[in-house]
């Protein structure tokens, strides 16, 4: 009796780590968060964009095509990391990117663009973060994809790493 | 040239780790395990000074540099940039292993041979596995091409003099506990039953654990108190549990050491409690560094990292749990106690504190579970711990408040209540007195203060009847749990706070303190620019008491904003001001928060901190008898 008893710590601890494991190995991703904008409609806005000086109309850019809406800043180290994954998608996949540079200066985002490459349609300027509540952005960078009838259909909340571009490759194959 | 030298070093402690294992193995000559431990501590000492030279002189080719560090930084901050991220706080917490390691090694005498030579084996064993970890997966000498021009910077917010030794201290007290870990397996080892006062040996590693996990925790709080500008100092998040939970084991490991020490009993106890506490530690670091689950904290997302510690706890914790089911058989006594009796009193603590551990564990790994199981997302936050962790430990505190009055053996009711009649009476006047000020009555509320006082006098009356004797370390380390819980609870259960827009010149009333809104300035500091308001307090007497001058900081390298928040402290209140977002013609949002009693809370800390350093001294001394 006491010998099963002895082995108790072992047993919890090693389902504990069972668990942590199987977590560990799954595909799965800490940060993908459920969306309540998913399967509905992208929230219509208006905005100035960098470099064409002209308006940015949600209205006018959604629909006929899978885009990606891609959430950045300057400032966001992150951001810099998946830089690379999002100009592939653009120039490898040919998707179309929209950018939205997020409470961010505008001088600095386009020398930013210029340096590392500009893998974006169009950038719509979300000075003071409404773009960005509409969609319930919580942190930068977040990517949304959004089918070719404007509707949300998956949200990825962080940096996109080579796993993700893969998954998130797969997904747009799927809508698409 | 340095970056090579340091990752040669840090190869060179492996290699010495490596050696260490083999000579105590062996059973090799003293002078032969000499060389390993202190080659091992001299070459991992040395690839950290290194690490800490190359952010000195920014040395961009550096990935760890280029990405943490930057020219303009002050010199402080890009010191501790060196273990304000992964792959440097990962070299700080082998240097702490290693001078642990050097620690056990002193302890050899002429009759221990065997059995320090097991505790460095199996010491060798956890700085082997992470110096691997280190240099497989995480070097900090990993080299960038091309050069950089200048590095990425280093978080703001963590730019803090409580924060730039925050990780010291608390590595500390999660890696003194390896200390504590490999005794207790080599014990269970050697089987030398209970003829061999190992516990002597473990209780000075236990006491500067749980000495700077205190100190370390509470740096912690203070730092998100006054950096977050949230008004509080606690928030149940992953990362504070995962240092909170072997803080409460070591406290449970630390009171039965002391019957281990008088009664020979329990050892069995604490040779699991030992083990549990160091495996906590560990998957406390495993929960950090994995990403596997999103916090304030979250470091790096990157699973390769996580599968390897998971496998190292793996064969730890699967090592050491064997070994403990298998043969610890002859470590168990049957002792039974009188309740009314110090043993009675610590065995009680011993059980609330590994409960409240459990609880803590469980909130914090549920969610993981429920996600597992069900593929649904929970998550889980102040108001379970709230409801659970803290009425679990308030019987243990107030057993506490007595504890140290009981005698050994046999006490009997009558005696205790003599001895404690007079703290009884001023502590219910305290609360009388503290109530009628604060007028505002919870169960909780009345209870906390009860506790407090209750603590708080029985430690003053011995601490005058005792003047300065043996006791004095734990006591004044009570005296200090009871400060803290008299700040947590007035400051939990009386705290305004007043969220309201603004305008200059425009004034507003918190308690009894009037707030005027005097002037918005724009300053330059060593790395930032920041928006400063100046806020003049006057009390009832129409007298200014303070100016507080809360910022708005930007640091144009990182492109961060961070709001720094001003704080009036007396012993009494803190008046705390942030500086929302806002301008000039629809004013600014500004939090106001009054928190009663709250600096006691890392004045109960400090004289916790106190009481342990003084613990150590003592438990020391045992040794070298």
């Amino acid at each position: 009796m006491k010998n099963q008893f002895l082995k108790l710590p072992i047993i919890i601890f090693f389902i504990i780590l069972f668990i942590f494991f199987y977590l560990l190995i799954i595909d799965r991703n800490p940060s993908k968060v459920p969306s309540a904008l998913l399967n509905k409609s992208v929230p219509s806005f208006n905005a100035e964009t960098l470099f064409k000086n002209k308006k940015f109309s949600s209205s006018e850019e959604f629909g006929g095509q899978v885009i990606l809406v891609n959430f950045f800043a300057t400032w966001c180290k992150p951001c810099r990391n998946e830089h690379v994954f999002i100009k592939r998608f653009a120039e490898d996949q040919n998707i179309k990117v929209i950018g939205i540079n997020y409470k961010d200066d505008a001088e600095k985002a386009i020398e930013w663009l210029k340096k590392l490459g500009n893998p974006y349609s169009s950038v719509a300027i979300d000075k003071n973060g409404k773009i960005a509540i509409d969609w319930g952005v919580y942190g930068i960078p977040e990517t949304f994809i959004v089918n070719s009838k404007g509707k949300i259909k998956y949200r990825h909340v962080g940096a996109i790493t080579a796993k993700r571009y893969k998954k998130i490759n797969q997904i747009i194959k799927e809508i698409e | 040239m340095a970056p090579t030298l340091g990752n040669l070093a840090l190869w060179l402690s492996l290699v010495f780790a490596g050696l260490q294992l083999y000579n105590t193995r062996k059973k090799k000559k003293f002078k032969i395990i000499a060389i390993s431990v202190k080659g091992l501590l001299i070459s991992s000492l040395f690839s950290f000074f290194l690490l800490i030279y190359l952010h000195v002189i920014s040395d961009f080719s550096v990935l760890n540099v280029f990405q943490n560090s930057h020219t303009t930084k002050p010199l402080f901050y890009k010191i501790t940039a060196v273990w304000g991220n992964h792959e440097g706080s990962m070299l700080l917490w082998i240097i702490v292993l290693t001078i642990f390691n050097y620690f056990i090694f002193k302890l050899y005498n002429k009759k221990n041979f065997i059995f320090v030579s097991k505790a460095l084996e199996i010491q060798s064993f956890i700085s082997l596995g992470f110096i691997i970890f280190t240099i497989l997966t995480s070097n900090p000498f990993e080299r960038i091409v091309p050069t950089q021009e200048n590095g990425l910077g280093f978080n703001p917010i963590l730019q803090d003099p409580a924060l730039a030794i925050h990780p010291p201290l608390l590595y500390i007290g999660y890696v003194g506990l390896s200390a504590a870990f490999s005794i207790s397996v080599a014990t269970l080892a050697l089987e030398n039953g209970e003829k061999f006062p190992w516990y002597i040996y473990m209780k000075p590693f236990v006491m500067v654990s749980w000495t700077f996990l205190t100190i370390g925790i509470a740096l912690g709080s203070l730092w998100a108190y006054y950096e977050l500008g949230w008004g509080g100092w606690w928030f149940w998040d992953p990362v504070e549990n995962a240092s909170f939970m072997p803080w409460l084991l070591g406290t449970a490991l630390l009171h039965s050491l002391i019957i281990v020490e008088k009664k020979q009993s329990l050892q069995a106890w604490v040779l699991l409690l030992s083990i549990l506490a160091f495996l906590l530690s560990v998957v406390g670091t495993f929960l950090v560094r994995s990403g596997i689950l999103t916090s304030v904290h979250t470091f790096a997302l990157d699973p390769t990292r996580g599968v390897y510690i998971l496998l190292f706890i793996a064969i730890l914790s699967g090592y050491s749990l064997m070994l403990f089911s298998s043969k610890s058989k002859i470590y168990f006594t049957n002792n039974y106690f009188n309740f009314f009796s110090k043993e009675g009193a610590i065995l009680v603590n011993n059980i609330i504190m590994v409960v409240a551990c459990a609880t803590v564990l469980l909130g914090t790994i549920y969610p993981l579970l429920i996600e597992a199981l069900t593929n649904n997302k929970i998550s889980i936050g102040e108001p379970y711990y709230n409801s659970t962790v803290v009425p679990i430990m308030l019987p243990a505190l107030f057993i506490m408040g007595v504890g140290p009055i009981l005698s050994w053996g046999n006490d009997s009711g009558l005696r205790i209540a003599k001895r404690i009649s007079p703290t009884f009476l001023i502590t219910l006047l305290m609360t009388i007195i503290i109530f009628l000020i604060y007028k505002s009555y919870t169960f909780l509320g009345i209870a906390g203060i009860i506790i407090a006082f209750w603590i708080i006098f029985n430690n003053l009356t011995i601490l005058y009847r005792n003047k300065f004797s043996n006791l004095t370390g734990m006591v004044v380390a009570h005296l200090g749990v009871g400060f803290l819980i008299l700040g947590i609870t007035a400051s939990s259960i009386w705290q305004v706070e007043k969220i309201i827009k603004m305008k200059l010149k425009t004034e507003t009333e918190i308690n009894e303190y009037q707030v005027i809104f005097n002037k918005i300035n724009e300053v330059k500091g060593a790395n930032y620019l920041a928006l400063r308001g100046d806020f003049l307090i006057y009390n009832k007497e129409k007298k200014i008491i303070a100016k507080l001058q809360p910022e708005n900081r930007f640091y144009p390298v990182t492109g961060n904003f961070t709001s720094e928040a001003s704080i009036h402290t007396n012993l009494f209140r803190d008046l705390y001001i942030v500086l929302g977002e806002g301008n000039i013609n629809d004013g600014w949002t500004i939090r106001l928060y009054y928190n009663p009693l709250v600096i006691w809370i890392w004045i109960g800390a400090l004289t916790m901190f106190l009481g342990g350093i003084i613990s150590i001294n003592k438990s020391l001394r045992k040794i070298i008898e």
